[in-house]
């Protein structure tokens, strides 16, 4: 295919800092989980209960998925990333297909490409080769960091081929999803959706008698592969068989479209504009409406979905053995409410990707000169900034509100209150709002650096979990605005923090709107 | 004498190490049409983005209707609307949308009778979306959308970039027109004829300094006319007048460039020597654009106030 090697080389020098930061994070991760479980436990008998607690607890079910082998090591240190940091590793490969397809045709740059002695179907192939062979570099790169942190070298490659799995699936959904829109921000959407169904279907299937809906989902697969003992290699078949199967679909449908076109064909507009259309956060607001109405819809999916996992708690626990080991950490009632808070800490975290992806837009639109327009106008500094900010801050806030609102409607019967469960939803809050304020400090600093929100969130996400791997000082954990949020209902809310995390943000705010009215534009 | 419109002097910025204007000085009266001329990177967009408060000079002085653009942005631009080089629209938005739009974020009636006819004169179909118009449609929304209702001062950054010939000839009737009302015009281009065509005044820029300002026919009367006769005799040894290069004969036709201070005396030796034809052409803008570019090449040092001076 003329051009391909080329295209394909050229690709992964553009992308070679998102794959090369994205790898070097999850590398690290895989090898502190895997050194670290090992001095965890001091006897077979301690590591075996740490794995039944997890398996008693749909939280965690639902979050990581179940332990298999309840005597397997890796697989009790691997417990987070075979499903959970999984997600990262194909929301990196759909980021990486789609970065060089859709947004490619609609800046204009595919273009340029067309022009040469390229194929045409090789922009499309070389794409699917950067998701595939990022995906190969990932799971080599797992598979030696687990060796090296001491995991069995069998069940460490049989992991890291589970991780390669999820990559190819992510990359045949990458380029499936690109071929539907003319925008690039409707595939990420779709793309982004996809991934919540299959994680969805697989929480679902994990923690309920339907079982069948974590084969279903490619997260499921990776449980089911049972890397650490007594292998099913078959399973793998599934992810290259899919991942395959999306791959051809896209290119059928590539080769039925135009360059830059969407799967229909794209409706007129109107020819005047609406009186409402007036400012810059009219203007934000219809920019964004789509995107928030997929969200708020999400996000109502979301807290549904997470309600229904509340009220099976007590069935799954109800052998006489857990009876007896709930009723000493404080009955049903207190189960589910850790479950609810956790739950909702999670959505926060999903919740707060909202406000990442406005803030960046905000940052696009400035250096492609759409901000520079409005300026031009009898537009104050402060309106167009005041309209990301208040799009962001106020987004995440209904979101979260959404969400919380799904949860207590879905969660009717069990035993917390639906009041508890909106009141651990609204605490997230202020949380959100001081990641959305750091982007938008970030965007006020230079445009270029809007994107950051992306990788606070992450790093927010990740810090947590890694301090307590490398047994780092407590501060460092603490740098987490989620880590001080009250885990309601399990604990009372406690104004406090609520107030810091508010006043938090409320300074970086201003610090942001301060230096956006000082800066140059562009 | 009329209100000042622009007025920058001595306006200094770098971006890092780049020195992007260095002590420009500008100057845009009331109702005039003002060329803005000077090659990719001369500092025009920068001069215009001080202009619209967009960034922030480093030293010098920048006034807009006699305000400072920095200051009172928002208020000032009522004033004025303003076409950039490079028209980025938004991808889910009509064109007759971003037209109304902007018409609205700087106060204008949206229902003035002009926005129909600038989209019929344009030839613009205002239902597509923004991603699916091309480069020169993209120019046509922002044009329309400065064109159509009234406004004191236009600031149009290389504006028929991506316009076909017979959009080109439609802008400029535009102009003409709104120049008639009283309309200022600030026109950034490095398309000569253009400027040539529609500019009553002009400056020149380069590396951030001007080089040329002033009427075409002043900068005109400083710059030398290219001269092409036939003679009945002998061509006449004009290789000794002051003033005269370029000079070249072949049998009876002699062509050659002069210097204003010379063409006197060429005069003299041709009608002695028997002229039966002779044309005078002034310099056209090209070439006063080339001549500012040639001698700041030869001397780049003192150029400037040089320029400055022999402009005036």
């Amino acid at each position: 295919m003329t051009g391909l090697g080329r295209l394909t080389r050229f690709s992964l020098r553009r992308s070679r800092i998102l794959i090369g930061a994205w790898t070097a994070v999850l590398t690290l991760f895989v090898y502190t989980s895997a050194a670290a479980t090992d001095s965890l436990y001091k006897t077979p008998a301690d590591q075996i209960s740490a794995a039944e607690s997890i398996n008693t607890s749909s939280a965690l079910v639902a979050l990581y998925g179940p332990i298999l082998d309840v005597t397997s090591l890796g697989e009790l240190a691997m417990t987070k990333t075979t499903v959970t940091y999984a997600v990262l590793v194909m929301a990196l490969a759909i980021a990486l297909v789609r970065r060089h397809t859709r947004v490619e045709e609609e800046s204009g740059r595919a273009e340029l490409i067309g022009g040469l002695a390229v194929d045409p179907r090789a922009p499309l192939v070389s794409a699917v080769l950067v998701g595939a062979l990022t995906s190969l570099l990932i799971a080599v790169l797992a598979a030696v960091a687990d060796i090296a942190g001491g995991l069995p070298v069998a069940g460490s490659v049989w992991f890291a081929g589970s991780w390669l799995g999820v990559g190819l699936v992510g990359t045949g959904v990458g380029a499936l999803c690109a071929q539907l829109s003319p925008n690039a921000r409707t595939c990420g959407a779709v793309a982004a959706g996809v991934v919540a169904v299959l994680y969805a279907m697989r929480a679902l299937g994990d923690t309920t008698s339907a079982h069948w809906l974590s084969w279903l989902s490619p997260f499921g697969w990776s449980t089911q592969l049972r890397a650490w003992s007594d292998p099913r290699g078959w399973v793998l078949l599934l992810d290259l068989l899919l991942a395959v199967a999306l791959s051809a679909v896209a290119l059928g449908l590539r080769a039925r479209r135009d360059l830059g076109a969407g799967l229909f064909p794209e409706r007129p507009g109107p020819a005047v504009g609406s009186p409402r259309l007036a400012d810059a956060l009219a203007l934000n607001l219809k920019v964004h409406a789509t995107s928030l109405v997929v969200w708020t819809v999400a996000c109502a999916v979301l807290g549904a979905l997470m309600a229904a996992i509340v009220p099976s708690i007590g069935s799954i626990l109800d052998s006489a053995g857990t009876r007896d080991l709930m009723e000493r950490i404080g009955g049903v009632g207190a189960l589910q409410e850790t479950l609810v808070a956790a739950l909702v800490s999670v959505a926060a975290i999903i919740v707060s990707c909202f406000a990442a992806s406005v803030v960046g837009h905000g940052g696009g639109e400035e250096n492609d000169g759409r901000t520079e327009e409005v300026l031009a106008t009898a537009t104050e500094r402060s309106t167009t900034f005041l309209a990301v900010a208040l799009l962001a801050l106020g987004g995440v806030a209904w979101l979260l509100v959404v969400t919380g609102a799904a949860m207590a409607v879905g969660a009717v019967g069990a035993a917390v209150s639906a009041g508890q469960v909106l009141a651990a939803a609204l605490v997230q809050i202020p949380a959100v709002w001081v990641v959305a304020a750091l982007a938008l400090l970030a965007l006020s600093w230079h445009s270029r650096w809007a994107v950051a929100g992306w990788g606070l969130i992450v790093a927010f996400f990740l810090v947590g979990p890694l301090a307590e791997l490398l047994q780092l000082p407590g501060w460092v954990a603490g740098l987490s605005p989620y880590s001080h949020v009250p885990k309601v209902p399990a604990d009372p809310v406690s104004v406090g923090p609520l107030l810091g995390l508010t006043a938090a943000a409320a300074v970086v705010v201003a610090t942001a709107w301060w230096r956006y009215r000082e800066r140059d534009i562009g | 004498m009329s209100e000042r419109v622009i007025e920058t002097s001595g306006l200094k910025k770098s971006f890092g190490p780049t020195q992007a204007l260095d002590g420009l000085d500008l100057s845009v009266t009331e109702g005039e049409v003002h060329g803005f001329l000077g090659p990719n990177g001369a500092g025009k967009s920068t001069t215009i983005r001080i202009l619209l408060g967009l960034i922030r000079k480093d030293a010098g002085e920048a006034r807009l209707f006699g305000g400072d653009p920095w200051a009172e942005a928002a208020s000032l631009h009522r004033r004025l609307a303003y076409v950039p080089g490079d028209v980025s629209l938004w991808p889910n938005l009509s064109g007759g949308e971003v037209i109304d739009m902007l018409l609205r974020m700087r106060d204008a009636p949206v229902d003035h009778p002009r926005r129909a006819e600038m989209l019929e004169r344009f030839e613009l179909d205002p239902t597509k979306k923004g991603r699916a118009y091309s480069k020169g449609n993209r120019q046509k929304v922002a044009l329309v959308a400065a064109l159509a209702a009234p406004a004191d001062l236009l600031v149009l950054d290389e504006p028929t970039s991506g316009l076909d010939p017979l959009m080109e000839q439609v802008f400029a009737e535009c102009v003409a027109e709104v120049r008639a009302e009283g309309t200022t015009i600030l026109l950034s281009s490095h398309i000569l004829s253009e400027v040539e065509r529609l500019a009553d005044r002009v400056t020149i820029i380069r590396e951030g300094r001007v080089v040329e300002t002033g009427s075409l026919d002043e900068m005109r009367h400083l710059h030398r006319s290219r001269v092409r006769a036939e003679v009945v005799g002998e061509v006449p040894d004009l290789s000794g007048v002051a003033g005269v290069h370029d000079l070249s004969a072949d049998g009876s036709t002699v062509t050659l460039t002069v210097e204003p201070e010379g063409l006197p005396a060429v005069l003299t030796a041709l009608t002695g020597a028997g002229v039966t034809a002779l044309t005078s052409t002034p310099p056209t803008l090209e070439e006063l654009f080339l001549d500012a570019y040639r001698r700041t090449d030869l001397q780049p040092q003192d150029s400037h106030t040089q320029d400055q001076g022999a402009a005036r």
